[in-house]
């Protein structure tokens, strides 16, 4: 529940000043809704009596109907206000939920960041942030509009009718109103949980059974397979319709409340007025209001009912950092380095995450400024690995790294990234222009630096091609080829200008004489960097100054 | 308003039913809103007459049952309501799975064919549970309050009727308020939730790339792009709908001064012979707001509808296109019996709408044969179609002296072992991998024999390392090496592999071909396509494949 509420103030906070304007139109909103139908209930009542007592003449008939017509007009365009006020307000704290789950993610280990982008683990956060949208404008903000209505509409009916009837009223709705609804949050919580795990575990079992149909048909399981969705499926389905139950039950009981209330007040006015303690026009004041009151108590049942699901998602948004791999220090003073030093690696051992045994062991090799050494090796033989290991992304076992002169573990990650840059085998682009894609990597840069960039990396015909540097990719950077999208993502490494650049498989995709264009053009681009490229192909070896091959640093116990 | 019938089409037997049942409830609720009306216009009738005692109390005790009676109405109709969405969606998720799970031309990613079973399904539910009973209110509910309020005063069903309705019009309106509501909300959200996934999935190279901050602000000021154009639409979507309160607060309003009026005596046409008293002009005025709460049900449940329809289009486009299905249903039988064998005779399959011929090859028992070729030849077509996979066109493929078909594929692989290029590796432990139908046969010696007994040694847990997208990853000669093991240890006579020594180093390709030779060794027919000439060299026969095509 705290994470809740600190999404909460997160939500409120995005602009609280449009949030506090909006809250107030919602409660005019209702307070004008309930006026209006007392209001409308006394006026007749009135007028039937000064009917009846012949005085009709007398009756001050203006003021009223003109209240009649005030409010009703009032409350469509108080209305009106309060939608555009809480909708802007909550797509300000839209964006603000999603940026602060940026900076949580930001600070995850790169491993665990890598593994998010495959499969289902986005569509959970796509998921959860939805269920946060309603925090605001389904839950919080009803649920105090309709208090203060009620606080309001107990004073009004106090001073207009009688404390006794403003009394019922108000003790009726808040006592009863706030049971139902507390029970209903309360019972929602387990079933709530459970949906969604369920749900969550139909789609990852879906997903298993379309990616691994082969396997499932070969293997003669695919019924198995469809009968283990099928589980996780009644297991939501009757998850939800425990939910359903509660919330209609919910309902149920809101709407007989409404109907008890009005009933009692129905019945104590009769009384009152025998009494002359208040005319018949003010016991309809009451009755008319008890029943408009019912607009500020159902529609709180549906935001209390998406609680448990809230509350969950709340947590999963806030939940720390999961453990992983971070060599490096988030900050810190960067270490004394020397240009000339280039990179050092000695007797480096190396393991694949979740392994045991080395992968690779002893692995040496220096590549000073200006020089490009291609690593060789086949797929599998650890070449992401060393160079994740190098860019301080990933677990070394054993040995040294020297950057520029300093340890690898002495460096503070942001120093050492203005320093290094590593281009992984999978990059992603970003949604917008090329121009903005590029600007990623360095936020002032000119067009006619951007143009000499792609050129380096033989993209420029490409980028002409699509319409110049204003040509918009789609998500992900859809719209270029694989090859394309390879080359702007190293066109982007090259423009941190780094001193150590690492590259793993940089031409991947590229037929022979463009990727040799390319790897000419980074080494023109960057004349004064340590270049080292993870590569299988000659295009790759023949444009480096030294070759090193993994396999002499494979231990020999890998083949039984 | 093809979609309108492919959505309609969707309800069908007992959740038409019990939608029937549901609308007739719910209704039924709101035709007893006028008897509680009734009963608060006679007390207050009372008050103003001077009559009071038991007669209040019995007349509030009514209301409070009826209040109860309704409460229980709106509640059987939202859980059948409820019912029938449940088993709309869960009926379209079973036949979905039936089809998209043995079929083999899939073009859709499973990720996106996931979230078509899990979220996208699911919005169906408000459409059938919400909209759909909002409409058999508005069918009926207004005309009654408009029926009974006629006998008491013309005048004010005239300004019911002037207000509110023209239904149709009403409608209208409601129609473009929701679309534009609808158009919105895919916009906002939409917007918003695809840049902030871009901008995840792009993480760690903004990491790697110090931009983290940069990528925050460009973010933010993106959202405040989504904002901006989305007020702007707001601002006019929600004028309809406030057009629409307007018409029923007013509607309402008018109603109010007018009986007010009439109760003076300062009005004096509108209602018959006798002069309205206050308990009918009460009573109609406790119809008036009811009168117009269907129409903003329906509107409130708009955008419902359009999701709906969004859904049960993409439903219907895939339903009715061609699917091409395996061979047999997928499900563990019994081995087909016979000798180990395969042959094809004129053989052609459909693909991409052109007619490819295969060539006739015939495959002795214990034999290991090397389909030879360039890609693009159709080795791996060759490969599918011996498994079952894919159904050819035209031609005939005999296995174990049998026709492979529907009867016959299921036994058939309980006999096969088949290697693609690309191992799938379910979410499971190594042992349930190795081993899918717990055996328990002797693991150890069959990764022996496939020479990876040095992988599972090398993963932490051993047999118990989960795998798969979440566990720990093997390489593609690994998995090779794991599935040929899994060939020895299920005991399956009929190897296929395909290219399995592509993109692999020297030493790992050698272990795969001498693991291939020891399997043909022990009397079991195998069956490669390669391009590899040490592959080749380590068969019995080789077939060219380049004439095919």
């Amino acid at each position: 529940m705290r994470a809740l509420w600190r999404i909460f103030r997160l939500l409120w906070e995005a602009d609280s000043w449009a949030m506090w304007r909006g809250a107030a139109l919602t409660v005019v909103v209702l307070i004008m809704g309930a006026a209006l139908l007392g209001l409308s209930g006394w006026f007749i009542t009135a007028t039937g009596l000064a009917g009846i007592a012949g005085i009709g003449i007398a009756f001050d008939v203006f003021r009223p109907s003109a209240g009649v017509r005030f409010l009703a007009l009032g409350r469509a365009g108080a209305r009106y206000g309060e939608r555009l006020l809480t909708h802007d307000a909550t797509l300000r704290a839209l964006a603000a939920l999603r940026i602060t789950l940026m900076h949580r993610l930001e600070h995850w280990p790169i491993d665990a960041l890598r593994r998010l982008r495959g499969g289902t683990a986005l569509t959970r956060i796509t998921a959860d942030v939805d269920a946060l949208d309603g925090v605001v404008l389904r839950l919080a903000l009803p649920v105090a509009a309709a208090l203060i209505t009620h606080v309001v509409a107990f004073v009004m009916l106090a001073w207009l009718a009688t404390p006794a009837v403003a009394a019922a009223i108000a003790l009726g709705y808040l006592a009863g109103g706030s049971l139902i609804l507390m029970r209903v949050a309360m019972r929602t919580f387990a079933p709530s949980t459970e949906a969604e795990t369920a749900m969550q575990a139909l789609r990852q079992r879906a997903i298993g059974l379309f990616r691994g149909q082969r396997e499932a048909i070969l293997q003669g399981l695919m019924p198995s397979w469809r009968d283990r969705i099928d589980a996780e499926e009644s297991r939501a389905r009757a998850a939800q319709d425990r939910l359903d139950r509660i919330d209609t039950a919910a309902g149920m009981a809101l709407s007989v409340l409404v109907a008890l209330v009005t009933a009692l007040v129905l019945g104590l006015s009769g009384g009152l007025i025998a009494s002359g303690r208040i005319d018949a026009a003010q016991a309809a004041i009451g009755v008319f209001v008890a029943l408009a009151l019912a607009e500020t108590v159902m529609p709180l049942r549906r935001g209390l009912a998406e609680i448990g699901r809230m509350r969950d998602a709340a947590g999963r948004v806030m939940a720390p950092a999961p453990q992983g791999e971070r060599p490096l220090s988030a900050g810190g003073k960067p270490p004394a380095t020397d240009r000339a030093a280039g990179l050092v690696v000695s007797d480096l051992d190396l393991a694949r995450p979740g392994r045991a045994g080395l992968l690779l062991h002893g692995v040496s090799f220096s590549v000073a400024p200006g020089e490009m050494l291609a690593l060789r090796g086949a797929s599998g033989s650890g070449k992401s690995t060393l160079l994740d290991a190098l860019a301080g992304i990933g677990p070394m076992q054993g040995g040294e790294v020297r950057v520029l002169g300093a340890s690898l573990a002495d460096w503070p990650e942001p120093a050492l990234r203005g320093r290094l840059t590593l281009l992984p085998q999978r990059t992603a682009l970003l949604g917008g222009t090329v121009l903005e894609n590029l600007q990623i990597a360095r936020p002032d840069l000119s067009e006619d630096a951007a143009w000499e960039v792609l050129r380096a990396v033989a993209l420029d015909g490409v980028i002409h091609g699509r319409g110049g540097l204003q040509a918009r990719l789609g998500e992900g950077g859809a719209g270029l080829s694989g090859g394309e999208s390879r080359r702007l993502a190293l066109a982007r490494a090259l423009l941190r200008r780094p001193d150590i650049l690492l590259l793993d498989e940089p031409t991947e995709g590229l037929d022979d004489p463009t990727a040799r264009r390319v790897v000419a053009g980074v080494r023109a681009y960057l004349p004064r960097a340590a270049i080292v490229a993870a590569t299988h192909r000659a295009a790759e070896t023949d444009g480096a100054d030294r070759q090193v091959d993994l396999k002499k640093y494979m231990p020999k116990t890998r083949f039984l | 308003m093809a979609s309108k019938s492919s959505i309609s089409r969707l309800i069908a037997g007992r959740p038409r039913r019990l939608l029937r049942q549901a609308s007739v409830w719910s209704t039924l609720s709101g035709a007893l809103w006028p008897v509680q009306a009734a009963l608060v216009a006679w007390v207050i009738q009372d008050w103003a007459s001077g009559t009071f005692g038991a007669t209040g109390w019995v007349a509030a005790t009514s209301f409070a049952v009826l209040g109860l009676m309704r409460a229980v109405a709106d509640r059987i109709a939202g859980r059948r309501a409820f019912a029938a969405a449940d088993q709309v969606v869960a009926d379209q998720r079973k036949t979905l799975l039936d089809r998209e799970s043995l079929r083999t031309d899939r073009a859709i990613a499973s990720a996106d064919l996931a979230a078509l079973l899990s979220e996208k399904l699911a919005l169906l539910s408000p459409y059938v549970s919400r909209y759909r009973p909002a409409m058999a209110r508005v069918m009926v509910l207004p005309i009654l309050y408009l029926v009974l309020t006629v006998p008491l005063s013309w005048a004010a069903a005239v300004i019911l009727l002037a207000a509110g309705p023209l239904i149709p019009v009403f409608m209208a309106l409601v129609g473009m308020a929701a679309k534009e509501a609808s158009a919105r909300q895919m916009v906002e959200i939409g917007d918003m939730n695809a840049l902030l996934i871009d901008r995840i999935a792009a993480l760690p190279d903004i990491r790697i790339l110090d931009a983290a901050e940069k990528s925050r602000a460009d973010f933010a000021a993106l959202a405040e792009g989504v904002r901006r154009r989305t007020m702007a639409v707001l601002r006019v979507a929600f004028l309809s709908s406030t057009v629409l309160e307007l018409f029923s607060a007013i509607g309402v309003a008018m109603v109010a001064v007018y009986v007010g009026f009439s109760l003076l005596g300062e009005i004096t046409f509108g209602a018959y012979a006798a002069p309205m008293t206050l308990g009918e002009g009460v009573f109609i005025l406790l119809l008036a707001p009811e009168f117009f709460q269907p129409l903003r049900d329906l509107a409130a449940a708009w955008h419902d509808k359009a999701a709906a329809e969004a859904v049960a289009d993409e439903l219907e486009a895939r339903m009715t296109r061609e699917a091409a299905q395996v061979l047999g249903t997928g499900a563990r039988v019994e081995r087909l019996e016979g000798p180990p064998t395969l042959d094809l005779a004129g053989v052609t399959i459909m693909r991409g709408g052109q007619r490819h011929a295969l060539p006739d090859i015939s495959v002795g028992a214990g034999e290991s044969v090397a389909l030879r070729g360039p890609s693009g030849t159709g080795k791996s077509t060759l490969l599918e179609l011996a498994a079952g996979l894919l159904r050819s066109e035209a031609g005939q493929v005999v296995v174990a002296g049998r026709p492979l078909d529907d009867d016959t594929a299921d036994g058939w692989r309980a006999r096969i072992a088949f290697v693609p290029q690309t191992v799938h590796v379910p979410d499971v432990t190594l042992r349930e991998f190795l081993d899918p139908h717990g055996q328990g046969a002797d693991i150890q010696a069959a990764l022996d024999k496939a020479r990876a007994a040095a992988i599972v040694a090398a993963l932490p847990e051993g047999l118990e390392t989960r795998l798969g997208e979440t566990g720990a990853g093997v390489s593609g000669g690994e998995a090779r090496r794991l599935l040929l093991a899994r060939a020895f240890l299920t005991g399956a006579d009929v190897i296929l592999a395909d290219e399995p020594t592509a993109d692999l180093d020297r030493d790992t390709a050698r272990e795969i071909i001498g693991a291939l030779v020891d399997i043909g060794r022990a009397g079991r027919t195998v069956i490669v396509a390669t391009h590899d000439d040490a592959l080749c060299a380590a068969m019995d026969r080789v077939i060219g494949m380049e004439g095919a095509g």
